[in-house]
């Protein structure tokens, strides 16, 4: 193994122990634990046994195991890019309704404003 | 069977309209006393103009776009009991004259909801807003299926019903595609009518940039997958 493969390999084997702490703490959801975990462990095998990849890749038709975890991760970012869009926007309308009810609840009116002064 | 102008209730989104809201507000009053005018987060006078024009104003305590200050202000009429809504731009573009005629339709049960279009009205219009005007009806028409001659046009009228079977939820510019929607949706019985809009260089400087089609068409596409 290259010094690069040992310390990206401790550096996700410490992440993975976070991981499992986190759904054990009930920190997320045990769906969340799995999809993390999964993405964790399949990029320490990506990263400690190559050939592995290789032998996905061309099972899949793609020349390069290193093309095939570059399309993966393209793949991911848009994805994740897609749902945090959406979870923004989900945020925007709570924060809309929250300034709405503030809004609704405090009506001014000339008459009211001129009692006030 | 005629409506009382106290009925309608005349709603107008406004974010930094000093100069421009109360002339608006004013104008309406003359015939209409209920306005209520949704200050969006301004930094400027704007609140304070309409109220001393005799409004009644609503605050966002920031700024959340003229969808969301729309559906504020709907929220508001309906609370205090309208039969009628109207909604109004606060730059001066409208004409508080084309406000019975969208009315009349709406009280011979004719229709649930009026919209007012500048195209069925020979005016002359700035050749690039034309142009992204009828962009956005195309539009319309191919997500929504409902065949308006003028999308983003902010005079229009509702019932209390109609009001009541409608949500704004996309806060900027999309709500008005996505008022067509749920118009079209609702199965609410709709018209257009010919109404005036003043291009001044207020307005024109105040109104939507061309490109401004490509994020509302985004935004209500977007919107759809809440």
């Amino acid at each position: 193994m290259t010094p690069f493969q040992i310390l990206a390999i401790s550096g996700l084997t410490v992440v993975v122990i976070l991981t499992i702490r986190a759904v054990a703490r009930k920190k997320i959801s045990p769906a969340a634990g799995v999809f993390w975990l999964a993405l964790w462990i399949g990029g320490a095998i990506a990263i400690g046994w190559p050939a592995i990849t290789v032998e996905v890749a061309r099972a899949l038709g793609i020349a390069r195991g290193a093309d095939l975890v570059s399309y993966l991760s393209i793949l991911a970012m848009l994805v994740g890019f897609f749902l945090l869009n959406l979870r923004i926007r989900r945020m925007e309308s709570q924060i809309t309704a929250i300034v709405r009810e503030l809004a609704l609840n405090e009506p001014q009116t000339g008459a009211a404003r001129e009692k006030k002064s | 069977m005629t409506h009382s102008d106290r009925e309608v209730h005349i709603v107008i989104a406004a974010y930094c309209e000093e100069t421009a809201v109360g002339d608006t507000v004013r104008g309406l009053r003359k015939r209409y006393p209920n306005v209520i005018v949704v200050d969006d987060g301004s930094f400027d006078r704007t609140a304070a103009e309409a109220l001393g024009s005799g409004a009644t104003v609503l605050r966002h305590v920031v700024n959340r776009g003229q969808g969301a200050a729309l559906q504020t202000g709907i929220s508001h009429a309906l609370r205090v009991g309208a039969r009628y809504i109207v909604t109004f731009d606060a730059d001066g573009q409208h004409a508080v004259d084309d406000i019975p005629l969208l009315l009349e339709p709406l009280e011979a049960g004719r229709c649930d909801v009026v919209l007012g279009s500048r195209f069925l009205r020979s005016a002359r219009i700035p050749p690039m807003r034309k142009l992204t005007l009828k962009a956005g009806v195309i539009f319309t028409r191919l997500v929504s299926g409902i065949r308006v001659t003028d999308t983003h046009n902010g005079l229009r009228a509702f019932t209390r019903e109609a009001a009541e079977r409608i949500e704004i939820r996309l806060d900027r510019m999309a709500h008005a595609s996505e008022l067509l929607d749920q118009i079209g949706r609702s199965n609410l019985r709709w018209i257009e009518v010919p109404v005036e809009v003043r291009y001044t260089d207020y307005s024109k400087r105040k109104g939507q940039s061309s490109l401004a089609g490509f994020r509302i068409a985004w935004d209500f596409l977007i919107g759809r997958l809440k």
